[in-house]
């Protein structure tokens, strides 16, 4: 197509500018402000290192560090596992499957404000529904306080978490499954393999690109929570469910330290970064392409 | 008939239909939960036992909680806030995202494909990052406790709606644009006679994601929006919460309230916005 010269320069300004303004020029401002002491109402005063040093030699940072490894472990593998499972569940062929389907994506599109009161009422430690069924019909004796407790407050939050995300790593999977050639199984299933032969052997393998593209997300996604803290914690009881990605907010704005936040932010930047990194470069040696 | 039962295909059947449902359950539960507490009087809600069929359906005083929500709460004031911001921010990011979109597509230019990698790995900085320098700019700018800050950035990035558009836009036909150019039509007479018209599908899918996102967004409001009035139902929903801590039939009506018009937009739409999510990832 013929055009002219600044034409499509003309076409992009405006995303340009949205992304000099408030992604390239915020994250300059945040990677000079987290060598600075800046409590907004004076201007910011030069301490070179002095935020990473304070962050590393701060026990709430290594303990919000530990809850957010923490919350990870719990929902990467959950969110991985149930989603594979919903994906190979909501691929057959059988009546009313679309139904199914739909239902699984609802959570994912709720505000989680929203869904986050809800299943604080279900926690609830008296009065809540989980811990009458518990008491009740699995005859738990003593069943926790849930988000109110310091150890069961971050699994909780994890829970919930997962619950919420599952439907879209689910999509993901889905269509993934449904690339691979149908010819296959029933090859595999004329040699006499039997269906966990198959799944073991086909599907496993040759999901394996996308398994590899959603632990990455689901990664990063996890390092970077911060609604479901927010919404049904606050970081308690005693910072027991903090994240970093809620650390970050409340030292902004909450107590003001924007500098200290910033160097958070640059810390949480480069874990997201080092993880895509790490596994990019592992991905040949995890990834089979076969066929 | 029990033989039919025992055949392998129809117990397969039924044990894939067992399991769906239980995951069914589970999805659906803290749904259940939710609008079931919303019939329910305030004895009801702490009674022991809890129960699942709430005292007050289809009785008296049934729509309580929800006429207290929505007037005296003022969630009927918050969810047309929703609508305005989220509207809003959707529209904009249609036209920007399709006017980039364009231009990647279809023309080349200098630096063409190094802005749209940095468009898309920019995604990956968390907001965390750049929150804190935004907040000061809008803070600079006087646009704090206006919807200005939860509009803009919206309106001018989105990465995915221009990475979607992009390929929409790749795949139509050459014909249609060269008879076009014979006909003497400039490049934006192209743009907008000729591309924009053909994605109505696409554009209808990226206007439904952008929707839900910019209605669900939780922290620029949190952050940006201090006047009453001015909320829209996430910051109105968590101020709430704030407020009125254990009234659950109230706290979760408004819940309800806040959820429901994107539960109708995703089922009347749910093609669309299941297709357009698992193709863009949403944001």
């Amino acid at each position: 197509m013929k055009h002219g010269k600044l034409t499509p320069y003309l076409f992009v300004l405006p995303t340009i500018f949205g992304l000099l303004v408030f992604r390239l020029g915020p994250t300059a401002v945040a990677a000079y402000a987290s060598f600075t002491r800046w409590n907004v109402r004076t201007p910011p005063e030069f301490l070179a290192l002095g935020n990473y040093v304070e962050l590393v030699n701060t026990e709430t940072f290594w303990l919000v560090f530990r809850n957010t490894l923490l919350f990870t472990v719990i929902f990467v593998p959950g969110v991985m596992i149930i989603s594979l499972l919903m994906a190979m569940m909501v691929n057959q062929k059988l009546r009313g499957i679309a139904f199914f389907r739909g239902l699984y994506f609802m959570p994912y599109i709720t505000a989680m404000v929203a869904v986050a009161m809800v299943w604080r009422w279900i926690f609830a430690t008296r009065f809540g529904v989980l811990n009458y069924a518990l008491t009740n019909f699995l005859q738990v004796a003593d069943p926790p306080a849930w988000l109110a407790d310091k150890t069961w407050a971050l699994p909780s939050l994890a829970i919930v978490a997962v619950w919420k995300q599952v439907g879209f790593q689910m999509l993901i999977f889905l269509a993934g499954l449904q690339s691979v050639p149908g010819s296959l199984y029933e090859a595999a299933s004329i040699d006499g393999a039997s269906k966990r032969q198959q799944f073991f052997k086909i599907t496993l393998p040759l999901l394996s690109p996308i398994t590899f593209f959603i632990f990455v997300i689901t990664v990063i996604d996890a390092f970077k929570t911060f609604e479901v803290t927010f919404t049904m914690t606050g970081g308690g009881p005693n910072n027991a469910s903090t994240t970093l990605a809620y650390y970050i907010y409340q030292n902004a704005f909450t107590f003001g330290r924007m500098g200290y936040a910033s160097a958070l932010a640059m810390f949480l930047m480069l874990i997201v970064g080092v993880t895509t990194f790490i596994s990019f470069r592992m991905k040949d040696r995890l990834v089979e392409y076969a066929l | 008939m029990l033989r039919w039962i025992f055949k392998p295909r129809t117990l397969r059947a039924s044990l894939s239909y067992i399991v769906l449902f239980v995951f069914a359950f589970t999805t659906i539960f803290p749904f259940l939960w939710m609008v079931a507490t919303t019939f329910k009087s305030r004895g009801a809600i702490f009674s022991l036992p809890p129960t699942l069929y709430p005292d007050l359906l289809f009785q008296e005083g049934m729509w309580e909680a929800y006429k207290e929500v929505l007037t005296k709460h003022n969630f009927l004031r918050y969810t047309i806030n929703s609508f305005i911001v989220a509207g809003a921010a959707s529209v904009g990011q249609l036209i920007t995202a399709s006017l980039a979109g364009f231009a990647f597509a279809r023309m080349k230019f200098r630096g063409s494909s190094f802005l749209f990698a940095v468009l898309l790995s920019t995604t990956m900085i968390p907001v965390e990052v750049t929150i804190i320098p935004e907040f000061l700019l809008m803070a600079k700018l006087n646009w704090l406790d206006t919807y200005l800050p939860l509009i803009v950035p919206s309106f001018l990035v989105g990465s995915f709606g221009t990475f979607m558009l992009r390929e929409f836009f790749a795949a139509v036909p050459d014909e249609l644009v060269e008879a076009a150019v014979l006909d003497g039509a400039t490049t934006f007479q192209i743009y907008k006679d000729i591309f924009l018209p053909i994605s109505v599908p696409a554009m209808t899918t990226l206007f439904l994601i952008a929707f839900i996102h910019n209605w669900n967004e939780l922290l620029r409001p949190v952050l940006y929006i201090s006047t009453p009035e001015l909320r829209t139902v996430t910051i109105g929903l968590t101020t709430f919460q704030n407020e009125y801590g254990a009234q659950w039939n109230l706290l979760l009506a408004g819940a309800v309230i806040s959820v429901l018009p994107l539960l109708i937009i995703y089922i009347a739409a749910q093609r669309n916005v299941v297709e357009g999510i698992a193709t863009t990832g949403l944001k």
